[in-house]
């Protein structure tokens, strides 16, 4: 047979990918070996060829490489082809021997039958016939190859699904409606406390996995899944482990129907959500906690408040009283005492009803301290710089005489009560206006800075400071840490407990730096979003 | 009693005391006081029918009062067919703007805030007439 003869021709090349396949050739004869393995070669170029003289060489290559295939003469020294197979197939059972005989190797055709040859080639080799059955074979091989890749991601896709299921504790299973058999998966057994598959899955000894009074509400659930053809949807249902422990599932479940539309199967999950439950019950007792200490404090807070109003009703009416009549007697007083012998009558007179008034404004300026810290916010977008350059503006235009520079920074907008916070700046800026009154150069700044995601605003002056040891009178009504006639003082010193009350309201912060003859420094803080409410009037629902 | 009078309701003696003392310097007219609203309203209710209410140049009220207050006698005076139109100025020591406003609406001659100065009661007194 020539070359030309042993071309594939019109068959073409095979489909498949033979890369890794392998075939031993056993021949003893070397001119037949070299003229097949070319042809081999020629016609499955990928094919990994190895080659042997006899049985023996041919196993010990077999053992070495483990070939897919075998082609191997019959009649050979030291090891005859018959032999080496029944070698070869005790090794490996499915391997693939095409045996090479002459016509006087008929006697051996019966042990070939016998070990499980199953292709024979005669000599001289037709080749088509020897390629027809090794494309027979190879076709096999490779479809064998596919099935078992099929069937190992199958396999891989199966543990990874099981693998999801335990790490989400989500067991799915289903029912066949017809038998109440049923199949659950893994999870679903470890779930319920037992080893996979090591109870029958039925559906009722599904339903003694729950607690009693819960079986009945999944037992309904199923029932009217089943009968109106809806899912199940988001069940909690509890069951009770082996060990007695209690778990809570959430249950999911859909209705497959047969050909005929008639329900047959049920497919459904069960997920564990014990943990998220008991987080959940945490939450909400943290929360109730939470909402308790709120209302007491609410309590609390409503209670000191309501103190504070009567207490401010007692100086803004029952002391009011008292204070007109006395002022009412001094005025009488001093009248009477124009003609009086003594020259101090009418002084004495005069100074008493300076006093009252001095008292009269004292209990103003507490019943307006009062108002701030209890009123209703009346809640806006403020432009905090337009608000202090008024300020300034009315400051500069009272004492053009006086030099001073003021720093305001621009489009300060915030959320607050447009008067009261004008009441609060006219306060700060009032006392950087009046503590710079010494200075030759005074200069007042407007500013702010964001620090640690929050927005701090000052205003700062260059006048007389404070010393730091005096800091915590500094905010308190009444208190002053200047001496008087240090400075014009016309106020009933509440001015910076005016401010705190009005930052306070604004759910901020106040506080200061200061150091004497160099200036004072007052950082305050504002809410974005600050509570209008009124405390007295709309107090929360207990 | 022919003579024209200043009716004074005011529980506080002191306050009576001051307020009947720049009465007196200011004009002649007698003074009856009231010390308490239901006291106020009685004495009222009887000069209404016995007719001698005419002689009432100016009712002058305190707004705390025991018993009825300041406002509830303005409201009687008001709501009497003979008393309707008395002069009343109110007289107080508190600053409540809803109380001025009730006092507004039912129709004063002033509201003051005590003590009682003669210029204030001079000028009050010049907006009624004489009796």
């Amino acid at each position: 047979m020539d070359e030309n003869s042993a071309e594939r021709g019109s068959m073409g090349p095979l489909p498949y990918d033979l890369s890794g396949i392998a075939l031993l050739y056993v021949e003893d004869e070397a001119d037949a070996r070299s003229m097949v393995g070319k042809m081999l070669a020629m016609n499955y170029p990928k094919l990994k060829l190895h080659t042997a003289d006899n049985g023996a060489v041919g196993l010990e290559l077999y053992r070495e490489h483990e070939p897919d295939i075998v082609m191997t003469d019959i009649n050979m020294p030291v090891m005859d082809g018959i032999r080496m197979s029944r070698e070869i197939k005790s090794i490996n059972s499915e391997a693939r021997i095409i045996a090479v005989t002459a016509h006087s190797d008929t006697s051996y055709l019966l042990n070939a039958i016998e070990i499980g040859i199953h292709y024979y080639v005669l000599k001289p080799i037709n080749y088509e016939e020897l390629f027809s059955i090794i494309d027979k074979i190879l076709e096999q091989i490779v479809l064998k190859r596919l099935v078992g890749e099929q069937n190992r991601r199958i396999i891989e896709s199966e543990r990874q699904l099981s693998g999801a299921q335990r790490i989400a504790h989500l067991g799915s299973w289903q029912l066949d409606l017809t038998d109440g058999s049923m199949n659950w998966s893994d999870e679903l057994y470890r779930i319920c406390g037992v080893e996979p598959e090591s109870t029958p899955a039925y559906y009722l000894t599904f339903l003694d996995r729950f607690l009693p009074e819960d079986r009945e509400v999944i037992k309904k659930a199923i029932r009217d899944a089943v009968d109106d053809r809806q899912p199940v949807s988001a069940l909690f249902c509890r069951i009770r482990r082996p060990d007695g422990s209690v778990r809570i599932l959430r249950v999911e479940a859909e209705v497959i129907l047969d050909g005929e539309g008639v329900p047959a199967t049920m497919i459904g999950t069960s997920h564990d959500v014990t943990e998220l439950k008991q987080a959940e019950e945490k939450i909400r007792t943290l929360t109730d906690e939470l909402e308790r200490r709120v209302i007491q404090r609410t309590s609390l807070l409503q209670a000191s408040v309501r103190e504070l109003e009567s207490f401010s009703y007692f100086v803004s009416h029952d002391l009011r009283a008292p204070v007109a009549r006395l002022e009412g007697f001094c005025r009488a007083l001093a009248e009477e005492c124009t003609n009086c012998s003594s020259a101090y009558c009418s002084v004495y007179a005069e100074r008493a009803e300076r006093v009252v008034r001095q008292i009269k404004h004292i209990i103003d300026a507490f019943n307006n301290l009062t108002h701030y810290a209890k009123c209703k916010l009346v809640l806006g977008e403020v432009d905090l710089s337009a608000v202090v350059r008024n300020i300034a503006a009315g400051f500069e235009q009272s004492e053009p005489q006086r030099q001073v520079e003021f720093v305001i920074a621009d489009a300060l907008l915030i959320r607050g009560d447009r008067g009261l916070l004008q009441i609060a700046m006219e306060h700060l800026i009032g006392n950087a206006w009046k503590f710079t009154s010494k200075k030759e150069w005074a200069r007042i700044e407007f500013g702010y800075s964001d620090e640690g995601g929050m927005r701090v605003y000052f205003v700062r002056d260059n006048g007389a400071g404070f010393n730091m040891r005096y800091l915590d009178k500094l905010f308190k009504p009444f208190q002053t840490i200047h001496s008087p006639g240090e400075y014009t003082w016309n106020g009933t010193a509440i001015g910076l407990a005016t401010v705190h009350s009005i930052v306070l309201r604004h759910g901020g912060k106040i506080w200061a730096e200061g150091e004497v003859d160099k200036g004072a420094t007052f950082y305050f803080t504002l809410e974005p979003n600050p509570e209008p409410g009124n405390f007295i009037e709309h107090p929360p629902p207990a | 009693m022919a003579e024209s009078t200043i009716f004074l309701v005011e529980d506080n003696p002191d306050d009576a005391f001051l307020v009947s003392r720049i009465i007196g310097k200011v004009c002649s007219e007698t003074i009856i006081v009231a010390r308490d609203g239901e006291e106020a309203t009685n004495l009222l209710q009887g000069m209404a029918a016995d007719g001698s209410y005419r002689q009432i140049r100016l009712v002058l009220l305190d707004l705390k009062l025991p018993k009825i207050n300041g406002i509830e006698v303005l409201q009687a005076i008001r709501n009497s067919d003979p008393l309707r139109d008395l002069p009343v100025a109110i007289l107080t020591s508190s600053d409540n703007d809803t109380d001025q406003e009730r006092c507004r609406v039912l129709g004063v001659l002033d509201y003051i805030f005590k003590p009682l100065t003669a210029d204030r009661l001079q000028r009050v007194l010049s907006l009624t007439k004489d009796i």
